[in-house]
């Protein structure tokens, strides 16, 4: 393997975005020719960014990209992609319209006399390929009437034609059925013996160990290290992916739980890529608890929460506040039964970023009319109110009027969590509320948690960071695949075992899983 | 140190443009002069002072005159304003301001009124009638997920030929040449301000008035707050439980009413019959106003002074000079330009943003270096 030489090597990339946010910090990253390698991380631990940056999608803000020993500047992906590099985006990037011919000659179509696409030649191409990687796929259908895993396909032909010889996928198998996964692994290996070299991004731990050769993993903008695929177990990968260097621990009373808040009955949902993402999940979550759902990332936390807040409807089943369906409610009306959100996505449902932190933390309450002078606001309570929210939740910033766009990313959840925490909730839900942020930030936010919890509020936190649920909760709930893989309840919990029924290495009996639902 | 610094970079910025737009036009004006000063000189200082035979005298008149071109354009510049902060890339003030011209005419003519009432019940009218026009794009767009901007495009000319029709057909008076309507009752006219012929009326200060009350709106309101959020960011506002399609008509509505105002003022502030056979344009001047205002209602009126400047500006070096009076298009669309294109000196914003950024990571680190050093690197809470 020493002799190998290097056909990907980037040497301290650095990338701020526009809005301020370091997405990698020196990161170096280099991959052997004909290797897998795996990229893995959190989201947002700055993958995607690297890879864009290789792309030509994004210029890095430092660093230098060597392609085979030799210095190159990827303005563009066109440049990319004529030095060899091939990207397999995870939403496809495809023309449903045209056939999966047309799409892989796009914008090199071959021409008859210089003007006319020349179709059959397309075709023969498409054939010709597909062949001979050992792609199969049918040149004449239509993409918008094709399967998934089949639409993969096209996508990696349409790389391999414009002569990729290093192929990017990004999260490939997170819209694929298993057999389709297994489809697509074994013709990557195909590929890696024809002399290709593959780098992919996931975040599915099992399918690294059985596909890569090699590892590099990132954690908040940094590479914390790589590694040959054999020579580190899972635990291991997962614990340098979540893992914080610095524990905190949290102390907090024994949980009373009283009366049950939420009830979430035999949820449904199927998504976009008709993929079952939520299959059948129940529990209850009763005041003063914190109840936690752990699990790896794309395992249906995401459909759960934003059904609860109605962001999506479910296909069938059912959610209910204090006995009051959340279903298709607006979140108007969700908010008045007494429901808070701290999103996991925070710039784009927990703040306006270009307006004032005042603006930003009276959006649920501003109509109220303890805020409201007949139809002028009250500046006063309204300066006084978010004055006391700014000193109550330690947002640290020159004054009410400053941007939140403006903040760091610490502060700026603050500013959400003390929106969401101080509106007498009597149910919270927390997804992701400390990622990425330091280490203040999340202290503060968890200690805010413990106590509102104590003083009788419902708590259903989602979280990636596992050192983060098994501290806070007072139950847990693990989820795999849409399903609810485990509970638990005494407070017995660590790592290694959570990790197995997280990857889906062991579940719970219906029976034992069923006491989620305090029914 | 971060927010000073956009601060800073904003002005500059809108310095830079302007400044760029100007050294365009004097380009083309040393190009195609043979008198280049003179141009120059009436079109800079021509608004305020005049030159006879040497001697600089300020020029009330005309400066009076540019006020007075600001009264339709700050009504438009604010209706605009309302509806982009909305997100609303509205563009049927255009039509508006021609509907609440004609009907504010119809009532002052048609209807018998005392002085004083009667003016004030034509604009209301016409307020009235263009916020219930709003209904439709904004409707459209709410309920059926119709772009505003193709539609109200599109209902632009649905509005003028409209107008035209009634006006050929049902309200035009025979005995004249030219198409026009019946004169408006001498109780329906908005006064004059000033002495002289300069049509700076009362319009002016309730133009001002009236940008002050959008202000009020806009920042001091639970509407005008919801407006901004929704623009800012509208999946945020839906979460927070707003509104989010009440008040995105709400937006369209109000910009209805503010853009037919500005018409009728205009209209039965500056001339005898409605007359108007096309677009006026102040809808489309007022996108200008709403964008170097940055839908800062506070800023519209200067943004509208700065546009009738420079009209007037150019008036002037075209019958004073060889430089033809299409020039201000040529300024007008360079400032337009370079405030509009988001990447006019983005470099040297991520230039800022990145120094930024890397003073505070290193302050952060410092900060955990400290806190580590002093064993509070594994904190119990």
């Amino acid at each position: 393997m020493e002799e190998q030489e290097l056909v990907v090597r980037m040497e301290k990339i650095s990338k701020v975005y526009p809005n301020g946010i370091a997405a990698n910090r020196d990161v170096d990253f280099s991959v052997k020719k004909g290797e897998i390698h795996a990229l893995i991380g959190e989201n947002g631990a700055g993958k995607s960014t690297l890879m864009k940056i290789l792309f030509g999608l994004e210029q890095p803000t430092d660093g230098n990209i060597y392609l085979n020993g030799e210095k190159v500047t990827l303005a563009s992906p066109l440049v990319a992609i004529s030095k060899g590099i091939g990207m397999v985006h995870q939403h496809f990037m495809l023309v449903p319209s045209l056939t999966v011919a047309e799409n892989i000659v796009l914008g090199m179509a071959p021409k008859k006399s210089g003007i006319f696409i020349d179709n059959k030649e397309a075709v023969r191409l498409t054939r010709e390929y597909s062949e001979k990687y050992n792609l199969h796929v049918d040149p004449d259908a239509r993409v918008a009437d094709i399967a998934v895993g089949m639409k993969q396909k096209v996508e990696i032909l349409k790389a391999l034609v414009r002569g990729a010889r290093v192929l990017i996928l990004d999260e490939p198998t997170a819209v694929l059925t298993t057999q389709e996964t297994g489809e697509l692994f074994q013709e990557l290996k195909n590929l890696k013996e024809k002399g290709f070299t593959i780098i992919f991004i996931s975040h599915k731990l099992k399918e690294i160990k059985e596909l890569t050769d090699r590892i590099t993993i990132m954690r908040s903008g940094l590479s914390v290290g790589v590694y040959e695929t054999d020579s580190i177990s899972e635990q291991e990968i997962s614990r340098l992916m979540v893992g914080r260097d610095v524990v905190l621990k949290v102390s907090k009373t024994e949980s009373v739980p009283a009366e049950t808040v939420l009830t979430v009955n035999d949820l449904h949902y199927i998504n976009e890529w008709d993929k079952k993402t939520l299959n059948g999940v129940s529990f209850a979550v009763r005041s003063g608890e914190i109840v936690g759902i752990a699990g790896v990332e794309g395992n249906g936390q995401r459909e759960l929460v934003d059904i609860l807040f109605g962001l999506k409807l479910p296909a069938s089943g059912d959610a209910r506040v204090s006995g009051q369906s959340l279903i298709g409610l607006p979140q108007a009306r969700i908010r008045h039964l007494g429901v808070s959100y701290v999103p996991e996505d925070r710039m784009t449902f927990g703040v306006a970023q270009t307006a004032s932190i005042q603006e930003n933390v009276i959006s649920d309450r501003y109509s109220r009319k303890e805020f409201n002078n007949g139809p002028l606001f009250n500046m006063k309570s309204l300066h006084k109110e978010s004055d006391k929210l700014i000193v109550d939740y330690a947002v640290l910033c020159k004054s009410r009027s400053q941007e939140v766009g403006m903040l760091s990313g610490g502060n700026i959840q603050k500013v959400v969590v003390a929106r969401e925490f101080s509106s007498d909730p009597i149910l919270i839900i927390a997804d992701q509320p400390t990622r990425g942020i330091d280490v203040g930030a999340t202290e503060l936010i968890r200690k805010r948690l413990v106590e509102l919890a104590r003083a009788g509020c419902a708590v259903l936190l989602v979280s990636a960071d596992l050192n983060e649920v098994m501290e806070l909760s007072d139950s847990l709930i693990v989820m795999y695949n849409g399903r609810i893989a485990g509970y638990f309840d005494d407070g017995k919990w660590d790592d290694v075992m959570m990790g197995e029924y997280m990857l889906g290495l062991k579940s719970q009996s219906d029976e034992e899983i069923r006491r989620a639902c305090h029914a | 140190m971060r927010d000073r610094r956009m601060i800073l970079f904003g002005l500059v910025r809108g310095a830079a443009a302007i400044a760029v737009a100007l050294a365009v036009g004097a380009i083309f004006i040393f190009l195609s002069s043979k008198e280049p000063f003179t141009a120059l000189r009436y079109l800079l200082i021509g608004p305020f002072l005049s030159f006879h035979g040497g001697e600089i005298a300020f020029n009330t008149q005309n400066f009076y005159q540019v006020l007075a071109a600001m009264i339709p354009t700050i009504f438009t510049g604010l209706a605009v304003c309302v509806m982009f902060s909305a997100n609303q890339f509205n563009l049927a003030a255009e039509g508006c301001v021609l509907v609440g011209a004609f009907t504010g005419s119809l009532v002052g003519i048609y209807v018998n009124m005392v002085t004083g009432l009667h003016a004030v019940v034509c604009v209301l009218i016409a307020a009235a009638v263009c916020g219930l026009i709003m209904l439709i794009p904004s409707l459209l767009k709410v309920k059926l997920g119709a772009s505003e901007m193709v539609t109200s495009l599109m209902l632009n000319f649905v509005l003028l030929y409209v107008v035209l029709h009634f006006l050929n057909y049902h309200f035009a008076d025979r005995s004249k040449g030219a198409t026009m309507t019946f004169p408006f009752l001498e109780s329906s006219k908005i006064p004059s301000l000033v002495p002289g012929n300069s049509k700076l009326t009362w319009g002016f200060v309730i133009a001002l008035i009236v940008a002050v009350v959008v202000w009020f709106f806009m920042y001091r309101t639970r509407w005008g707050y919801a407006i901004r959020m929704i623009g800012i960011n509208e999946s945020f506002s839906l979460y927070s439980g707003m509104n989010v399609g009440g008040t995105i008509v709400l937006s369209s509505v109000f910009g209805g009413v503010l853009a037919g105002m500005g018409g009728s003022i205009e209209v039965l502030g500056r001339f005898n019959t409605f007359q108007w056979r096309e677009l006026p344009g102040y809808g489309w001047t007022g996108i200008t106003i709403a964008i170097l205002a940055k839908n800062n209602p506070a800023a519209v009126p200067l943004a509208a002074f700065f546009l009738a400047y420079l009209n007037k500006g150019c008036q002037l070096m075209a019958t004073h000079s060889d430089v033809p009076s299409e020039m201000i298009d040529i300024i007008q669309a360079t400032i337009f330009l370079f405030f509009a294109a988001e990447q006019f000196m983005s470099g040297f914003r991520q230039k800022l943003v990145v120094k930024t950024t890397r003073e505070e990571l290193k302050k952060m680190e410092s900060v955990n270096v400290l806190e580590e050093e002093s064993g509070h690197a594994s904190t119990t809470v």
